[in-house]
């Protein structure tokens, strides 16, 4: 295999661009770290995710919608589609959330800005719901696209947050400038709200503006925290020895730089 | 099966994209171009047609049920005339559609953006206080961008300004950054989740 | 009459303010930051008959701080002669962007085709980022105004990115991130950003880190380029009126201290 790759090389050299090695190898080593944690049995023993204040809160929230008989509004936000890792993220944390308000029979309202957003969370909702025990409870109408445009999006959110009184709103997924402005009426309807993005501006409203929020990968460690899915924790666990490997190069990178200004090994 | 059949489609797709990313052999950039402009664009437009047809329904089913009746039956009405002054009188310069959209569409928009200002100064007032030390800190940062942001030149010292660079380009800078990369493994973590078919959820329920 | 709460006044006082001084004609005399100053050196050391890509990659909510924006940037383009593409990444930019680019070209007697040209908008922005990079013409094979791309003589030599020397991503969201993440990273087009202001420090990293290579923004930013290019504008009109907000604001958040440490002490006493 090997000597067929570089025999392909040399023959050819554009069949593979030499420069973009550096990040071949990245890849290859962080794919591994993925699988060595997903499958290794070892590496699954004494694994335990810190205490989340924003996760905790998720209960909670829950149950205030259920006790105050108002619903529960969640919404992946504007700047994301589909393919995004934080609105995957989000949907797995709106699974754990729909099998609560199905037991619960507390109404859950899941407005978006996209039309493959709004199939696949049906489909999770439903499973959900059908998992937990209570198909019946599910309501195809409470799922549903608004506006590919986001401040049509926004108003639209502003509405229903106006309009239906929702005891707890969730605010996770990819959010522009039209985060404040949900959060902000959130806040002014009386709302709880957790609010979790990958977009560090507009954490910083969420910051100010909402009662919990999930920072960077928190969002990302949610659903492995809440459902306790394996798989979804093997690849937390992956994050920090990634993160552990970059530390390590960073130092690395940083020493030698100093001692040798003229390096250039750790640009790329 | 169904299920099956898109891991399998998810997967090869994922490998191949990534694999073609290595390759500068022409015949591999044609692939990576059709893949990208023709078939990302058939499923972009088939994804907005699923989106109309469901904002139709909703819309249509609560206007029954007398459920936000005059909002609905508005967004209907804009959601029918916009498409029919497209189609008979184009799109182009002063026709019909532009001019909805230049004094209907996007003012009503830059308003909607506008509460933005007025939210800032709410959450602002009921968030800055100086509860602890950090939270002073972070009031103090908050005030020095305030000032070196605004056009007061005469009354704020240039080392207001040089002060607001450098929490900007500091501290401001290092907590952006870790939290990118924090970010960004975590969106790699999951696409490789996603490909790999270790991550299901997206897929729904097995039928 | 409803009882007003305390962000009724805050609302009514902030209207009020930014009403008043958008009346009032003030000419301020500001300071030209070093990153606006990086981007204007960088279009002036352009060579005349440079070609240039504009991307309107904004929606129309954000057009109060992206048209001041544009226009300098169109207009010192259009000053030193360069050859502008213009496309846009989001829908509601490409109207926008066409007409603005109109507009400024009229200043400037450019003509289009010869002097510029406008391709429109392509959906899917990372397909359309990706597929420039291997071929405009076959990204886009007509223009906005549906001209084959062959028949068009400026874009005659303009294949791809190799044939661009810049990329001026005008932007109001997390497009640039895409331009630098797909253009920058793996086709090495230089990108460049006139951002809104709440949007710059997202770039901060990429600025630092030398992804993106120059970058200005705001009303602010807008300002400083028309003081820079001798152009007045919306930018320079529309400081004052963010100045008082800004001071409100900070005003605010005083006040709001003070009730704070009132509320505790009173609460300290009665304990």
């Amino acid at each position: 295999m090997k000597i067929a790759f570089f025999i392909a090389t040399a023959v050819d050299p554009s069949w593979f661009d030499m420069n973009r090695m550096p990040i071949l190898i990245i890849s290859a080593i962080s794919v591994l770290v993925v699988l060595y944690t997903t499958f290794c049995k070892r590496s699954r023993e004494h694994f335990k995710l810190r205490e989340i204040a924003g996760l905790k809160a998720i209960e909670e929230a829950i149950g205030r919608a259920t006790e105050m008989a108002r619903p529960l509004l969640f919404t992946p936000g504007w700047g994301g589609d589909i393919q995004r890792p934080t609105t995957i993220a989000s949907m797995n944390i709106l699974s754990h959330v729909a099998q609560k308000t199905s037991q619960y029979d507390c109404r859950l309202v899941y407005p978006t800005h996209d039309p493959v957003i709004m199939t696949v969370a049906q489909e999770v909702i439903r499973e959900a719901y059908a998992q937990a025990g209570y198909p019946d409870r599910y309501r195809n109408d409470d799922i549903f696209y608004v506006s590919s445009s986001q401040f049509g999006y926004a108003a639209a959110v502003d509405g229903l947050i106006s309009r239906l009184k929702p005891a707890s709103v969730f605010l996770l997924g990819t959010f522009e400038a039209e985060s404040l402005i949900l959060a902000e009426t959130a806040n002014i309807n009386g709302s709880i709200q957790i609010a979790g993005t990958d977009s560090t501006i507009q954490l910083s409203f969420f910051i100010v503006a909402c009662d919990y929020v999930l920072i960077g990968e928190e969002l990302f460690a949610a659903s492995g925290y809440l459902s306790g899915d394996h798989s979804i924790l093997a690849s937390v666990r992956a994050q920090d020895i990634l993160k552990a490997l970059i530390i390590l190069i960073i130092i690395i990178a940083t020493l030698w730089a100093t001692v040798d200004p003229s390096s250039t090994w750790w640009r790329f | 099966m169904t299920r099956r059949i898109a891991q399998i489609v998810c997967f090869a797709f994922g490998a191949l994209l990534f694999a073609l990313y290595f390759s500068q052999l022409p015949a591999v950039r044609s692939l990576n171009t059709t893949i990208m402009i023709d078939y990302w664009q058939i499923i972009f437009a088939i994804t907005l047609l699923v989106g109309v047809i469901s904002f139709v329904k909703i819309s249509v089913t609560n206007i029954r049920r007398g459920d936000s009746r005059p909002y609905r039956i508005i967004s209907l009405i804009g959601l029918t005339v916009m498409p029919v002054f497209a189609i008979f009188w184009g799109i182009k310069g002063d026709s019909p559609f532009m001019w909805m959209f230049e004094y209907v569409q996007a003012p009503m928009q830059s308003t909607v953006f506008a509460l933005l200002a007025f939210f800032v100064a709410s959450a602002s007032f009921r968030g800055f206080r100086a509860r602890s030390a950090p939270a002073a800190v972070l009031l103090a940062a908050a005030i020095l961008t305030l000032l070196s942001r605004s056009s007061l030149e005469g009354i704020v010292p240039q080392i207001v300004t040089d002060a607001a660079d450098w929490v900007r380009g500091n501290p401001s800078m290092a907590a952006r950054r870790a939290i990118l990369i924090g970010i960004g493994l975590g969106s790699l973590t999951t696409s490789l989740r996603v490909i790999l078919g270790i991550e299901r959820t997206w897929l729904g329920r097995e039928k | 009459m409803k009882h007003l709460e305390s962000r009724h006044w805050i609302f009514g006082g902030l209207f009020l303010f930014v009403i008043i001084s958008m009346a009032l004609n003030v000419n301020f005399d500001m300071r030209v930051s070093p990153e606006t100053k990086k981007m204007f050196t960088f279009i002036d050391s352009l060579p005349a008959g440079t070609t240039v890509i504009v991307s309107f990659d904004h929606e129309a909510s954000s057009l109060p701080e992206i048209r001041p924006l544009a226009l300098v940037v169109l207009r010192h383009a259009f000053s030193r002669d360069l050859k502008l593409i213009g496309t846009a990444l989001l829908a509601e930019g490409t109207a926008i962007g066409y007409r603005l680019m109109n507009q400024t070209a009229a200043e400037y007697s450019k003509i289009y085709g010869n002097d510029y040209v406008y391709l429109g908008f392509k959906p899917q922005y990372i397909a359309a980022i990706l597929s420039m990079g291997e071929s405009i013409p076959e990204t886009y094979p007509k223009d906005y105004l549906g001209h084959s791309y062959q028949n068009l003589e400026m874009l005659s030599t303009v294949k791809n990115y190799d044939d661009v020397a810049t990329v001026i991503s005008i932007a109001d969201g997390s497009m640039t991130t895409h331009w630098i993440e797909y253009g920058a990273s793996r086709y090495n087009v230089t990108v460049t950003a006139a951002v809104t202001a709440a949007m710059m420090t997202t770039y901060d990293p990429y600025l630092a880190s030398g992804q993106l290579h120059t970058m200005f923004g705001g009303l602010r930013g807008a300002a400083e380029y028309e003081k820079l290019i001798g152009i007045g504008g919306s930018g320079k009109r529309g400081m004052l009126a963010q100045s008082v907000a800004h001071v409100y604001i900070i005003l605010l958040i005083i006040a709001g201290n003070i009730i704070y440490f009132r509320t505790r002490r009173k609460r300290r006493g009665v304990s």
